[in-house]
């Protein structure tokens, strides 16, 4: 049994984390844009994250106007790694499963003599 | 939730802010007018504002695109491809301009239109390097390609007409990347 990381499994948040692991950092209406999130659900998972340190946020002004800045943090970078890794294993063990159901219904299928009676 | 298309937005933020390109498009032609001495452009400094001018408009442009989707600030390897793809696109519309229809002694003096064809090529193999290679891309840069590439060149280097039609293929791709930007990023949800 995996045990997934419940942190990052939540999907708004593995979203800001994928975006931010190919990226040296973005800022809060990039963020908004490449996720689809609300301001109020980004600004909440960005906290948690930060809270969690795994995203590292600067706060500054551009302009006079004010300006987030998040960028991951390493052990964010690894952490969301290895939790694509382990939702690539739980896809493939599925695929597994559903290709070895479908061989033994076609088996069952093609020799009906083998199935008993009810 | 696909990982691979979100890990290709911030390529897609680099590539395909497809306004930005206009200006340069513009500049294409503008060259070429500039080279045709054709009206003002027989007098140099009318290309050199002009390049101000399209400097001008490119800022602008950015700007707004940094005010309206945000700001991104690419990862080093992504940094060092762009870089990599912009030398090895100078090399190759230079090399390839020399070689297929030039006056140096090694080329190959093809009725084909130089400057076209090598452009089409660094341009679709640029979007290639940035793995956002759209159909569009195909339609457009194929196009100058094929059109390049028919031997019906002959006569005069026909490297402004080559111009002209690279600026009109950069102004045509940047609109359709600009399409392409906006429905990458659609607007957030309680905008």
């Amino acid at each position: 049994m995996l045990d997934l990381d419940r942190l990052i499994h939540e999907p708004g948040r593995l979203a800001i984390l994928t975006v931010l692991s190919s990226v040296t950092d973005a800022d809060f209406l990039f963020l908004q844009r490449a996720t689809g999130l609300t301001k109020g659900n980004l600004s909440s998972h960005l906290s948690k994250l930060e809270e969690a340190g795994l995203v590292a946020i600067t706060k500054r002004f551009v302009r006079k106007k004010p300006n987030t800045s998040v960028a991951i943090t390493e052990l964010g970078r690894e952490r969301t790694a290895r939790h694509w890794e382990q939702l690539e294993e739980l896809k493939a063990s599925a695929q597994a499963v559903s290709r070895s159901q479908a061989s033994q219904s076609a088996r069952r299928s093609a020799s009906p003599s083998l199935v008993r009676p009810v | 939730m696909e990982r691979r298309e979100l890990e290709r937005t911030a390529w897609a933020y680099t590539h395909l802010r497809g306004l930005t390109a206009i200006p340069g498009g513009l500049l294409f032609m503008l060259a070429a007018l500039g080279n045709w001495q054709v009206g003002p452009f027989r007098h140099d400094w009318v290309f050199l504002a002009c390049v101000l001018a399209m400097g001008g408009a490119y800022a602008l442009i950015a700007r707004a695109y940094r005010e309206r989707y945000g700001h991104v600030t690419p990862s080093t390897e992504q940094q060092l491809r762009a870089a990599a793809a912009i030398a090895l696109g100078f090399a190759v519309v230079l090399g390839g301009s020399l070689l297929l229809r030039s006056r140096a002694g090694f080329s190959l003096d093809l009725p084909v239109n130089a400057i076209a064809v090598t452009f089409a090529i660094v341009m679709l193999a640029t979007y290639a390097i940035g793995g956002v290679l759209r159909p569009h891309h195909f339609a457009v840069y194929g196009t100058l390609l094929a059109a390049g590439a028919l031997p019906v060149w002959h006569g005069e280097d026909p490297a402004n007409i080559g111009l002209v039609m690279c600026g009109a293929c950069v102004v045509a791709a940047g609109v359709l990347d600009h399409l392409a930007f906006a429905r990458t990023f659609p607007p957030p949800l309680d905008a």
